[in-house]
């Protein structure tokens, strides 16, 4: 789920270039201690705990690291992971652009289908999205049906439990990730440069690959850059689609560390992944800045920041001179062709939970594909079953737990950073996204070692001080960019007018970032709430969540009554967007 | 101050018109049947407030927008759905739009590589063009590293190059401060003389528009209200909308008989020749043509009054007067020696000359 919030942080990127809202220095700064502190117990120490783990100790040595490089199988293992992502990664580029580039330049219609089809998918469990694809792929699944019934294949195609059940997925999963941050950059980019382009005689496909193209360059970096790292990191869509001979780095982590419970090499496996996706955020942010990449941008950093190197001037302006003869022979299909692709893409993009939650209504014991009846009968199964009903409950506990303590630790620390101005500013910044940009399964497998540690390993507070940390990240990137609009200026009105410190902050700042804070703590409650890569490692054998009861349900049977809970997942996914959309709008207007 | 030769070739082309132009947006109508004849080498602001179908008609012009119904002429020849890159329009943005991704050589060249122009041509012509807006020397900046009047030349530059009988400017000096608004007007209107080429100029600025312009077009929902010179437009107001918006204007409503104006009151006021109909009206007069004599010298003909503020504006005095019959009436005085300036609450009488009063009828 890394990255969610980029989708909220597109609306705060356009007022990054207004200067950075004059502070009082120290008394904010205070603000960030107790997060700080949380962060630290639970994610610095963690980390470095797994790194002295994969050194051996309490007896150092660099046995495990070699014992990677010397055994063939982990070679494989490496090889797969960076297959998978790689192919993954330029799928998404592929299909994610020409959805990018309509969602940031078509008409409000359009836009707002393709928001959806985008934002929609995004905030639904991953759990939910990759049962989709299960139900659809499958020997028996809706889109073997489909084929044998048009008559297309006489035998089921396999497409799960392989490579292309895996790469498929996620693919789907992951295009939200590439979407975003290049719609982000496609908006920032004046429309009134191809206009400029055109007026100087370029057509519209040589105004698009002189201009546009070079422009939004720093979004698909970041784009390319988070896509590949998260899918080097991800471990439930190719745990539950791929076959045998598709296992990644983060399975053989999960299989070293809580199957075999060699935590020494697991505790390697998880260095060498770490320090891959370490050293590949170090060439991103060479190009952009990581912070803006999560969406957390503080006024300094505004569209300048995107690199503006010689981009082979010469060589785009043969490109484009060759795209205006073409023009002469085209007809001009260009626009409209686009339009139809995107919108295409999008459908594809929205299908898979759709038709979910079109079979979740199915009288059928079974996946047919069209339902023969409609029927409450999953609902009621859910509802009636107890194990479900004591596995929603906790999942519930250990959310609420979760977003309260993300919600005011969070809130202090957007606080501290966007008024207090304190030294090694940067560094907490960096503190504060990190749980979020490194793979899910690494932190998880360190916060294990340490929560064992002290007992709390398999407790429901347990696994909330995981989620805790997890969703920190995004509500700092929420807070803090509806702090940019709170204007200091009505605080010092506020007090030039009577009001005491605490009374500016009852009646002026409260109020002003109270939807902020409602958002913020939904969101948390929703990453919370959707895990089941920390349940597997904290909770396991012990706390049976909502998301860890679906994670078994699907490895054993797989049961109709996980529709009707992916169907519900995703409505509650829809009531947040929807809770977001209308708190931001109140407050705009 | 900007230097660019200019081809005398053909000093004909350049001759926009616009015939019925109409365009909508859902209900809403932005342009609302506009014709205007631009002719060869002239130069037209279109003035008028935010809303005021300016941009949007300019944009027409372009071809970045279709009317929905009306024909656009550029030489006699209808472009009305050629689209833009094969119009040869200059156009100079808001902001500029300098592609910033590219060098100032490179956007000047930019408008030649997509004709396919020969590279030791395009070389020439950008050399040649940079020499005479003065940026020779930094050919090989990008546009973040220039100020706004540096970058404005490089816009002129990008536009001129291809050599288009016709420029459009989109409000050039919209975000600028006032100085270098001035200083870059200057420059603007130089170059007009320099290239003799068409100018259509959109801008919300009545002093920007009255000081540019051969014609000024005044705009207002989505018409054009009046198009004349800007003397006319200020001294000859079509209409109420023109009258009140370029300028300060007194308006005083009147009754019309027989071709003579009066008053609420019933007292006859100086004003035009009225050859229309009797009718309820207003009175159109500028400030500063309204004469202001303290009461008690002579028995001076005019409205009697009394001064109820008094502004210090600089080079001038503007008073506030209201008549006996309850007209609020300003009166513009300059500064001079011999001007009175009279206090708040001295009488005092107002008069006109019959020119300087037009009679309105909407």
């Amino acid at each position: 789920m890394a990255g969610k919030m980029i989708s909220l942080a597109t609306n705060a990127a356009a007022e990054a270039s207004r200067p950075p809202p004059r502070v009082r220095p120290t008394g904010w700064a205070w603000l960030l201690l107790p997060g700080s502190i949380f962060l630290t117990v639970l994610f610095v120490m963690p980390l470095l705990g797994l790194l002295l783990l994969s050194l051996g100790m309490p007896d150092w040595t660099l046995a495990h690291f070699l014992r990677i490089g010397d055994s063939p199988a982990y070679a494989t293992v490496l090889g797969t992971t960076l297959e998978i992502s790689l192919s993954v990664t330029a799928l998404a580029f592929v299909f994610g652009y020409p959805i990018a580039y309509v969602l940031t330049t078509g008409g409000p219609t359009l836009r707002t289908f393709l928001l959806i089809a985008v934002v929609l998918p995004y905030f639904t469990s991953v759990l939910a999205r990759t049962f989709a694809w299960i139900v659809l792929l499958g020997r028996g699944g809706v889109i073997n049906e489909i084929l044998l019934q048009l008559g297309l294949v006489s035998q089921p195609v396999t497409m799960l439990y392989n490579r292309v059940g895996v790469i498929i997925g996620m693919t789907h999963i992951i295009m939200p990730l590439m979407i975003l941050p290049m719609s982000t950059v496609m908006s920032s980019i004046d429309q009134r440069l191809l206009r400029a382009a055109r007026a100087s005689g370029a057509s519209s496909l040589a105004a698009f690959l002189t201009i546009f193209l070079p422009l939004s360059l720093p979004g698909v970096i970041a784009g390319v850059l988070l896509v590949f790292i998260y899918c080097l990191g991800f471990y439930i869509t190719p745990a539950l689609l791929g076959g045998l001979s598709d296992l990644t780095i983060t399975m053989e982590i999960s299989a070293q560390v809580v199957d075999r419970l060699n935590w020494n090499f697991g505790a390697a496996l998880s260095m060498v992944l770490l320090v891959g996706v370490l050293a590949i955020l170090w060439i991103g942010s060479r190009f952009f800045p990581i912070e803006q990449l999560l969406g957390f941008s503080d006024g300094k950093s505004g569209s300048d920041a995107a690199p503006r190197r010689q981009l082979g001037t010469r060589w785009l302006m043969h490109v484009g001179s060759a795209a205006n003869t073409l023009d002469r022979w085209l007809p001009s299909m260009g626009g409209r062709g686009v339009v139809i692709l995107a919108s295409f893409l999008a459908v594809l993009l929205l299908l898979p939970v759709l038709i979910v939650a079109y079979l979740s209504f199915s009288s059928s014991p079974y996946f047919v594909f069209p339902v023969p009846g409609y029927s409450l009968g999953n609902y009621q199964a859910y509802l009636s079953d107890t194990l479900w009903m004591s596995a929603t409950f906790a999942s519930i506990r250990v959310a609420l737990m979760a977003a309260g303590m993300a919600t005011v630790l969070g809130a202090m620390l957007a606080f501290g950073l966007s008024r207090g101005r304190i030294r090694g500013r940067s560094a907490i910044v960096a503190l504060v996204l990190s749980p979020i940009i490194m793979p899910t399964v690494i932190v998880a497998v360190a916060t294990y070692f340490l929560l064992v540690r002290v007992g709390l390993q398999g407790t429901e507070f347990g696994l909330a001080l995981g989620h805790a940390v997890h969703a920190i990240p995004f509500v700092v990137v929420i807070v803090v960019a509806n702090l940019r609009d709170l204007n200091p200026a009505y605080e010092r009105a506020a007090r030039s007018l009577g009001a005491g410190p605490l009374a500016t902050f009852r009646t002026i700042i409260a109020p002003l970032v109270m939807p902020a804070f409602i958002v913020a703590a939904f969101f948390a409650f929703l990453t919370s709430f959707d895990d089941v890569v920390y349940v597997l490692f904290l909770g396991i054998g012990k706390v049976t969540t909502l998301p860890m009861r679906m994670w078994e349900g699907i490895k054993q049977d797989i049961s109709p009554t996980i529709s009707a809970v992916a169907t519900l997942q995703m409505a509650f996914a829809a009531i947040v967007i929807i809770i977001g959309a209308v708190l931001g709008r109140r407050r705009n207007t | 101050m900007l230097k660019i030769a200019h081809n005398i070739t053909d000093v004909k082309t350049g001759g926009i018109a616009l015939r019925g132009v109409r365009k909508r947006y859902g209900g809403a109508v932005a342009v609302d049947g506009v014709s205007l004849d631009i002719s060869p080498g002239e130069f037209v602001s279109l003035l008028g407030p935010s809303g005021s179908g300016k941009t949007t008609t300019l944009m027409m012009i372009a071809g970045f927008e279709t009317p929905d119904t009306g024909q656009i002429l550029l030489d006699g020849k209808d472009i009305t759905r050629l689209p833009p890159h094969r119009r040869e329009l200059g156009i100079i943005f808001q902001n500029y739009a300098l592609f910033p991704h590219m060098t100032v050589a490179d956007n000047v060249a930019y408008p030649l590589r997509m004709r396919r122009m020969p590279k030791a041509e395009v070389k020439s012509r950008v050399d040649r063009v940079l020499e005479q807006v003065q940026l020779g020397a930094l050919a090989d900046r990008y546009p973040h590293q220039m100020s706004g009047g540096q970058q404005q030349r490089v816009a002129i530059a990008r536009a001129l190059v291809f050599d288009p009988p016709v420029l459009l400017l989109d409000e050039p000096l919209g975000a600028l401060d006032k100085k270098l608004r001035q200083h870059l007007r200057a420059e603007i209107k130089a170059l007009h003389k320099e290239v003799g080429k068409t100018m259509i100029y959109v801008t919300h600025d009545q002093e920007e528009a009255l000081a540019m312009s051969d014609r000024v077009a005044v705009m207002h929902e989505g018409r054009i209200r009046q198009a004349s010179s800007p003397r006319d437009i200020y001294s000859r107001p079509a209409e109420l909308f023109v009258a009140s918006f370029v300028g300060e204007a007194n308006l005083i409503p009147v009754k019309l008989k027989g071709g003579v104006a009066y008053s609420p009151d019933g007292a006859r006021l100086e004003a035009t020749q009225w050859d229309g109909d009797d009718a309820e009206a207003m009175l159109c007069v500028r400030p500063e043509h309204v004469r202001l004599k303290l009461a008690g010298v002579g028995a001076a003909p005019g409205l009697h009054g009394a001064v109820v503020d008094s502004t210090f504006v600089g080079d001038a005095t503007v008073i506030e007067c209201e008549t006996s019959s309850g007209l609020r009436l300003t009166s513009k005085v300059l500064n001079q020696p011999g001007n009175p300036v009279p206090s708040v609450g001295s009488s005092c009488v107002l008069s006109w000359a019959q020119t300087d009063a037009t009679i309105l009828t909407q």
